[in-house]
């Protein structure tokens, strides 16, 4: 044919499309489910494989996995929400999960549980955690706790014996002052990060001393005096020469990236997380960290929780939510995905999982396993969840303590700035 | 009207798709950030009326706002001049026909093509560290920099001088405008035994106030809605204790962490109301210094 007209060519084009149409059902049979998570390269790189056994596993499912960093992932989130394609399942944290629950983008579990998701191994401490006026809503995938992690190479070359010069399950902010500041005299690495902006270490020392962050009525809890204690605490450590210089803390409030924490970028020797992080810190370094917990007053109330570290929940976006909780059931049972995840998220709510894990723990596994062996019975209550507002006030904490790291104003002021504006925050939220 | 449609058809057929994504795309959300500025509206639930109390507790109680208007005010007024400055003085050192001048015509453009980016921005980030090629580079001098990104003293400054290195844009306008001006204007000039300064003021100047007009208004607006620099160096925040917190950098923050998407269409419309403002002002000053050859005066 040398010619091709018009009519022909239309004639054509549509039996082309007819025959695309009529190949749709066949393709349609496979679920797509769409996973979002917060990580780092190493949860990444387990989590692309766990879907890829899953997808081998299920051919009528193909999983797809979407990833981003913690401080750009509730963003992204927020605009899909407006857009109303939030993906099938998401990944959670205990505080903003109950705004997502009370805004209705996180959907109820109840009517697959026993069906397409199987709950029948997890604690009941762990159901509990994801249940909010008796409605099943979150599958927890690890807990985790608040954790110190340190540089065992500096701290030997320090002369510092963890056990011997200070106990990792239980020591004071004044003996972290004095090995903080004989782990910068003998290597020239500050001991310890700054962690007069870290809000997470701010709530365990509010615990600590006795307060709750927040009251039952949802007001906010911490006093003046325990907020100038804290950054009096702090700047203690830091004029006895334990950490870096203020400026230089000043510029890491706020930053949630495990690959700018002073023990990674080799600024310090001593940095506070999450339990669970300790896998991916562990695996952006050479070094061989340790743990220990936060440190304390010397009346040893304890501070720290332990709390479901992750959740994955189901969005009200989600066309096909059989095939969504078939995927959020295996994550958290099938036994040969739950060994590649590992540890990474937290220790497994499972006890077949967590007895499965055992006898291949890496060595930084066996790690966490022993730190939260060793933190039983000195942990806090889990306390009830944050109210709205509460992100704001963390990030007015950071960026009020900035003041205090440069020296700009005197302690008692900003920390009544501080709490002024906490309490507009929650007043208007 | 229908002879008007029917002669015009084809003509509006083809704009057709520029009107459509001018009425979907741009008035559409306009109008709707107007609405939803007198609303309560966190995306999630539907939004609630609130009348004007959003540009109430603006004005009245948001201290934040009143830092993010200062920073930003403080950002216009200094780097807009010193950037136009820094043009016409490139402009002007390439119109004296230089070999290869397209080379560095293309040269001097580069930086603001990328200005912009992300990536610069990061970049920019790791120079101005404490442990950055800056300090670097005064520590082979001796001398200590300050932590330029981390001390609020300091971190404006490091802004202002990326919206300076952009300057390629008003470069070449300046360029086109240096090249109109007739070269006897000048030559009669030296002839009187005008000097260069003399030559600079009585002649450049006044025949380049058009352009020098229009460059001003551009890069006042331009300046007013600089987001991707502050962003990315503030960390997103505005730190250190905000003297990064640009008015789209709040916006954003208000926004995208808190949900206060009510809230932030206030601020936007507050933000165009100000650019608004500012550039009515220029056009009003403009008829006492900017004067066209065509005028009759």
């Amino acid at each position: 044919m040398s010619k091709l007209s018009r009519r022909t060519f239309l004639g054509a084009s549509g039996s082309v499309l007819a025959l695309a149409a009529m190949g749709r059902p066949a393709f349609a049979q496979t679920a797509e489910i769409r996973h979002f998570w917060w990580g780092n390269p190493e949860r990444d790189r387990r989590t692309f494989e766990v879907i890829d056994i899953f997808n081998g596993k299920h051919p009528d499912i193909n999983v797809t996995g979407e990833t981003l960093g913690f401080g750009d992932y509730f963003t992204k989130l927020t605009t899909q929400i407006a857009g109303g394609n939030m993906p099938d399942v998401i990944q959670q944290g205990y505080g903003v999960l109950f705004e997502y629950i009370a805004n209705g983008a996180v959907v109820p579990l109840d009517d697959y549980v026993g069906k397409t998701l199987d709950i029948s191994k997890m604690d009941q401490s762990a159901i509990d955690a994801g249940t909010v006026d008796g409605k099943f809503y979150a599958l927890s995938i690890g807990a985790n706790s608040h954790m110190a992690m340190y540089n065992s190479r500096l701290f030997e070359e320090a002369g510092i014996v963890p056990g011997e010069d200070f106990d990792p399950y239980g020591y004071t902010y004044d003996e972290l002052a004095e090995f903080a500041a004989a782990v910068k005299e003998a290597t020239g690495v500050a001991g310890t990060d700054d962690n007069t902006a870290d809000y997470q270490n701010f709530s365990d020392f509010v615990v600590q001393k006795g307060a709750m962050l927040f009251n039952e009525d949802g007001s906010y809890g911490p006093t003046q005096e325990i907020v100038e204690e804290y950054w009096a605490t702090w700047e203690k450590i830091r004029s006895a020469g334990g950490t870096p210089p203020g400026p230089e803390s000043a510029g890491l409030a706020g930053v949630s990236e495990l690959s700018q924490m002073g023990v990674v970028t080799g600024k310090t020797a001593m940095t506070y997380l999450w339990s669970n992080q300790l896998v991916g810190v562990q695996s952006l370094m050479q070094d061989t960290l340790g743990a220990a917990m936060y440190p304390n007053t010397p009346d040893m109330v304890p501070g720290s929780i332990v709390q479901p570290s992750q959740f994955v929940c189901l969005t009200r976006d989600s066309a096909n939510p059989e095939a969504a909780t078939t995927y959020m059931s295996a994550f958290v049972n099938d036994l040969d995905m739950t060994k590649v995840l590992g540890l990474e998220r937290g220790i497994p709510s499972q006890s077949d999982v967590r007895a499965a894990l055992q006898p291949d723990l890496t060595d930084v596994e066996a790690r966490s396993v022993e730190f939260f062996d060793k933190i039983q019975g000195k942990t806090a209550v889990l306390p009830p969840p944050p109210p709205s507002g509460s992100n704001e006030v963390e990030q007015t904490f950071e960026r009020l303590a900035v003041n205090v790291l440069l020296g700009e104003r005197p302690i008692p002021e900003v920390a009544s700035d501080f709490l002024n504006q906490a309490r507009a925050i929650l007043a208007r939220a | 009207m229908q002879k008007f449609f029917r002669r015009n058809f084809a003509g509006y057929a083809f704009l057709s798709p520029w009107l459509v994504g001018f009425f979907l795309l741009a008035i559409g959300p306009i109008l709707a950030s107007l609405y939803l500025s007198f609303t309560k509206y966190n995306v999630v639930r539907p939004p609630q009326w609130l009348g004007l109390d959003h540009y109430v507790y603006m004005f009245q109680y948001d201290q934040r706002f009143w830092k993010a208007l200062q920073v930003t005010f403080q950002f216009v007024v200094i780097s807009v001049p010193l950037k136009l400055i820094f043009a016409l003085g490139v402009a002007m050192a390439l119109d004296k026909g230089i070999r290869a001048i397209g080379w560095y015509r293309a040269l001097f453009y580069l930086p603001s093509i990328l200005g912009g980016s992300i990536a610069v921005a990061i970049l920019w980030r790791q120079l101005f560290n404490y442990d950055g090629v800056i300090n670097s580079i005064l520590r082979l001098f001796g001398a200590e920099g300050p932590y330029w990104l981390a001390d609020p003293k300091y971190s404006l400054w490091t802004l202002i001088v990326l919206a300076i290195w952009q300057f390629g844009s008003p470069m070449l306008i300046f360029l086109a405008g240096l090249r109109a001006i007739p070269q006897e204007l000048y030559e009669a000039a030296e002839i009187d035994a005008a000097g260069p300064v003399k030559k600079f003021f009585a002649i450049t100047v006044p025949l380049l106030a058009p352009v020098i007009f229009f460059n001003l208004v551009l890069q006042m607006i331009e300046a007013f809605k600089s987001f991707s620099g502050a962003f990315i160096i503030s960390g997103g925040s505005g730190a250190p204790l905000d003297s990064l917190l640009f008015f789209t950098v709040y916006l954003y923050n208000e926004a995208f962490s808190f949900l206060r998407m009510g809230y932030a269409s206030a601020l936007a419309w507050v933000l165009l109301l100000i650019i608004a403002l500012f550039t009515a002002i220029a056009f009003w000053t403009s008829k006492y210094w900017v004067h066209y050859e065509n005028e009759r005066g």
